[in-house]
């Protein structure tokens, strides 16, 4: 479901490993992050380059985490959203709530 | 796990290759997935990026035992509830009664013959799944027993306005999509369309405490005299941040009210696709876009509202993430403009709402890929 790509001393950049974020896999990746975030206490920072497609289900999970992560003063940042992807998250204005980059250079830049 | 519709998958964990062999073969004969794993540390793994419908796995396996592999699938939630069967050579009574403390469904000697073993497990399957239905069944009849609806059977009379809807639940599961329509008084009608994040079953029950509280936010901003509907989403959503059972749940919301009187609709969102305006007047479509945030995000948060003034013919379309997904060859695909580009030259083309819903629904009924609400307001004067 997610790979761990880099761990530093402040973040870790994982990377979501199917093509279709959905129900069928949106609880697991709730669980696994939100366990990353609890042993590694640093900012998770999540590429979705491999991501076609997005549910509702999925982008729950991605909000309870968010919300996990505020709980703990950690952030939760977006890199590698496709462009459909990034216009659902724009058109539901979850673009104010979660931080989006282009990618992880960008990301770790600011 | 898998649902009714996709081919049933088990995760066979063995540390005897041949064995593993066998099993799947036998398996695969009557129409069953496996995903097989030699130890418990790579079930693990493979369990990161499918889960099956049932776990069968060896007692004795070196590293992990199957005891050790059965306690951290217990200890994670999203395991936890897999259906999951020791295989074992051992008849040891007292290791049975601690396997099926930690809530393995079975135990299932290694010398029963492997067609034994397969009916077995393909009757525990069928079981689980017969009685998971049951469940559901049940649930669904409690809930029309309780009148309690998250689709409305009609539509309001309003001078001037003409209302319309349509709603199909994701495979025929009632899902997160929920409509109302409430006559607060003679003057105000409101309008309610959301969507619980989620699908089928789950989202559903959620939709009930989400519709509760808008209607009792509805129902005091009324008595007050507060007829605000961006007041009434930040009520809405203060109070969903405050309750602990709907932590973690989200839904968006379009609220509009009408005002009989004169004939003025005010419109919030809450994380909701922007809204479809058709001028008549001069065949354009325009998007009217809400600034809320998702309720149940944070409390505090402030939503503003604005007024949609609709002349005669005008008509304004408010749906569902549900429509504007779809499915072809490619895979699935989330795409707004399209939607609006369809719904465009349909809308030119004079279609009635009943027409858009035969042209745009029917033919995609393979390609839905979630619930689909879209309620349709037109102005009459």
């Amino acid at each position: 479901m997610i790979k761990i790509i880099k761990d530093t001393e402040n973040h870790l950049l994982i990377e979501i490993e199917v093509s279709e974020a959905n129900l069928n896999n949106s609880d697991l990746f709730k669980a696994q992050v939100i366990q990353l975030l609890d042993r590694h206490e640093k900012t998770v920072i999540i590429d979705f380059n491999k991501v076609e497609y997005i549910d509702s289900s999925f982008l729950g999970a991605l909000v309870a985490i968010l919300k996990h992560a505020i709980g703990m003063k950690l952030d939760v940042i977006l890199v590698g959203l496709r462009n459909d992807v990034h216009d659902l998250l724009k058109l539901i204005r979850l673009d104010k709530v979660f931080k989006i980059f282009g990618n992880y250079n960008d990301a770790i830049n600011v | 796990m898998a649902t009714s519709t996709q081919v049933k998958t088990i995760l066979l964990v063995d540390d005897n290759q041949l064995f593993l062999k066998m099993l799947s073969q036998a398996f695969k004969k009557t129409g069953i997935a496996c995903i097989t794993a030699e130890s418990g540390k790579e079930a693990l793994e493979k369990l990161g990026s499918l889960l099956p419908d049932a776990i069968l796995s060896d007692y004795e396996m070196p590293g992990m035992n199957g005891m050790e592999f059965r306690q951290q699938l217990m200890a994670n939630d999203a395991f936890k509830d897999i259906p999951f069967i020791f295989l074992t050579y051992i008849t040891d009574n007292d290791l049975m009664v601690k396997g099926l403390d930690m809530q393995a469904v079975d135990y299932v000697i290694k010398d029963t013959p492997v067609n034994v073993i397969v009916s077995k497990i393909n009757n525990l399957i069928y079981t689980v799944h017969k009685q998971q239905e049951l469940s559901k069944s049940e649930l669904k009849k409690a809930a029309e027993a309780l009148n309690v609806k998250s689709i409305p059977t009609k539509t309001p009379k309003i001078n001037g306005f003409e209302i319309d809807f349509w709603h199909r639940p994701y495979q025929d599961i009632p899902g997160g999509d929920f409509i109302d329509f409430i006559q607060a008084n003679e003057r105000y009608t409101f309008i309610v369309l959301g969507d619980i994040m989620g699908k089928k079953w789950m989202a559903w029950f959620f939709t009930f405490s989400f519709l509760s509280y808008i209607r009792a936010a509805i129902r005091f901003c009324v008595l007050s005299r507060d007829y605000s509907v961006g007041s009434i989403l930040q009520k809405v959503n203060d109070v969903i941040c405050l309750d602990d059972v709907l932590k973690d749940i989200l839904s968006s919301l379009s609220l509009l009210m009408i005002d009989n009187e004169t004939q003025i609709i005010t419109y919030s969102g809450a994380g909701d696709l922007p809204l479809l305006h058709f001028e008549a007047s001069t065949s354009t479509l325009k998007q009217i876009s809400g600034d809320g945030l998702l309720l149940g995000l944070f409390a505090g948060n402030e939503y503003t509202e604005q007024e949609i003034i609709l002349s005669k013919n005008d008509q304004l379309l408010i749906f569902t993430d549900g429509m504007i997904d779809f499915s072809d060859n490619t895979g699935k695909k989330s795409d707004y403009n399209n939607f609006v580009h369809n719904i465009d030259l349909m809308l030119n083309k004079k279609y009635s709402f009943k027409h858009i819903q035969d042209e745009l629904f029917e033919p995609s009924l393979a390609m839905q890929v979630d619930d689909c609400s879209i309620i349709n307001i037109r102005k009459t004067i």
